[in-house]
């Protein structure tokens, strides 16, 4: 059975359609993200995987279709959908950590701006975050000074300082040198052991396949198939699915 | 050729009090030109299109100007229109600042807009507001951006206040023009005029060069 099937799902995806112009990023887009569990969005480039994501906490606009969170529709106010986003933690492809932060500065600047905590309560927290993603030693580091890997740690520190219900995963180590992919992927790993609810676009197919309770995959803005990873991976129902993935070298 | 250099000196009380007006004008003229300038970038990227036009018609209109012309229509056409009757320092006053908010406007912007969309997104993601954004985490990076810019210009405007001298307000140029044109010393103050100038730039020169180097980062 699926991982928190039992209980509500925390986001539901219902025929979400978006459109740039005469592009359509998404066509009709059904899926949900049930509590404590960890769903990969795969698929080519292009194909709508990262729109959803945005679309999740409302970076874009969806122009048909609906989105629930825990419950409720996302609200077209733009005030309502702040108090939301606090409850959604995003990490970025290029990190977008703030240069004229330190890595303690940058954790702690949610807290601090967002839900009003004082400096040093938010700084004693940013500080078990950093702790947490293995930089308590790089707490005083500006991001120019930090590697890849651990600018995009910082950033995933920076997103659970808000405390979120799920965290958005947008191509997380697409922007990284090899080496340093695999201890983003390790941080990864141990938030979704953790049980933190996780919505992941990724082109790592070991770690979906892996960590991934549930993958989704994509094409041309329409979800081609989703499944649990042994499925996707060892048995795929769509040939398209096969295709994609052998396009990588994965063997299956 | 009969040249006599006493004059420069005979004249130091004036042009002492010529100096400091000059660097009074400019001081004042920035003062309000950096707020003046913010406001207009801020009201040109707003997204009421009444704000944002407004701010676009004023700052094409004052940078395509001559700033001469700007000098002499604060002197002569804006009492008379607008019924407004200033000293010839505060009109002065006025026009640089039509002319140098108007320049700094852009320059604020441009370096707003310099600063990555992801910025933006990355504060929204958190739960911040758009205003909360850009005073945490645009305006900081902007400002860096944005100094050594506003440090040329002011270089520039501690040159170009002498345009006021054409409506008698009293500064360095002003004087130095007076004092020559009744003492017929023409090659003396011009050529006092012009070291005084230089020896005043030269080091804010060399402070906005240090500037450029000090913030002018790359990232």
């Amino acid at each position: 059975m699926r991982k928190g099937a039992g209980e509500p799902p925390i986001v539901l995806y219902e025929n979400v359609r978006k459109r740039f112009g005469q592009f359509v990023a998404l066509n009709g887009v059904s899926a949900q993200v049930n509590k404590g569990e960890v769903m990969c969005l795969i698929g080519p480039s292009g194909s709508g995987k990262s729109t959803l994501l945005r679309c999740t906490n409302g970076l874009e606009k969806i122009d048909g279709g609906r989105i629930v969170f825990e419950g409720e529709s996302l609200p077209s106010d733009e005030r309502a959908m702040r108090i939301i986003r606090r409850r959604m933690g995003m990490v970025f492809q290029n990190f977008e950590l703030f240069p004229h932060k330190t890595a303690l500065g940058n954790v702690a600047i949610g807290p601090t701006t967002v839900l009003g905590m004082n400096e040093a309560e938010a700084n004693a927290r940013a500080a078990i975050l950093l702790d947490k993603v293995g930089l308590a030693d790089k707490a005083a580091s500006y991001p120019a000074n930090l590697s890849g890997g651990q600018q995009q740690r910082v950033a995933i520190a920076r997103a659970l300082a808000m405390e979120p219900d799920v965290m958005l995963f947008d191509e997380p180590t697409s922007a990284l040198d090899p080496e340093t992919i695999g201890e983003v992927l390790n941080v990864m790993k141990a938030l979704a052991e953790e049980g933190m609810t996780m919505v992941v676009v990724t082109h790592e197919m070991t770690f979906a396949r892996r960590v991934a309770n549930w993958v989704v995959v994509f094409e041309r803005g329409a979800v081609v198939e989703q499944g649990p990873p042994t499925q996707i991976f060892e048995a795929p129902h769509s040939a398209r699915t096969r295709d994609f993935l052998s396009h990588l070298g994965w063997g299956g | 050729m009969n040249l006599d250099w006493s004059i420069v000196w005979q004249s130091r009380g004036a042009l002492l009090e010529g100096v400091l007006l000059t660097i009074l004008l400019t001081i004042l003229t920035m003062l309000i030109a950096i707020p003046g300038g913010i406001l207009l970038a801020l009201m040109r990227l707003s997204r009421s299109s009444i704000l944002a036009g407004a701010s676009t018609s004023f700052v094409e209109l004052f940078r395509n100007l001559p700033l001469i012309l700007v000098v002499y229509w604060a002197f002569y056409v804006m009492p008379v229109l607008l019924g407004i009757e200033l000293s010839p320092f505060t009109t002065g006053l006025v026009a640089l600042c039509l002319n140098v908010s108007a320049y700094n406007s852009e320059t604020f912007r441009s370096g707003i807009n310099s600063i990555r969309k992801g910025q933006m997104e990355a504060g929204v993601a958190l739960g911040m507001s758009r205003a909360q954004a850009m005073r945490q985490i645009i305006f900081p990076q902007a400002w860096r951006r944005v100094l050594p810019v506003l440090a040329s210009a002011w270089v520039s405007l501690f040159k170009d206040t002498s345009l006021v001298s054409v409506i008698a307000v009293g500064e360095l140029a002003h004087t130095a023009l007076q004092i020559r044109s009744q003492s017929f010393r023409v090659l003396e103050m011009l050529t006092a005029m012009a070291v005084i100038y230089w020896l005043l730039g030269y080091p804010q020169a060399k402070l906005v060069d240090w500037i450029y180097r000090k913030f002018g980062i790359t990232e």
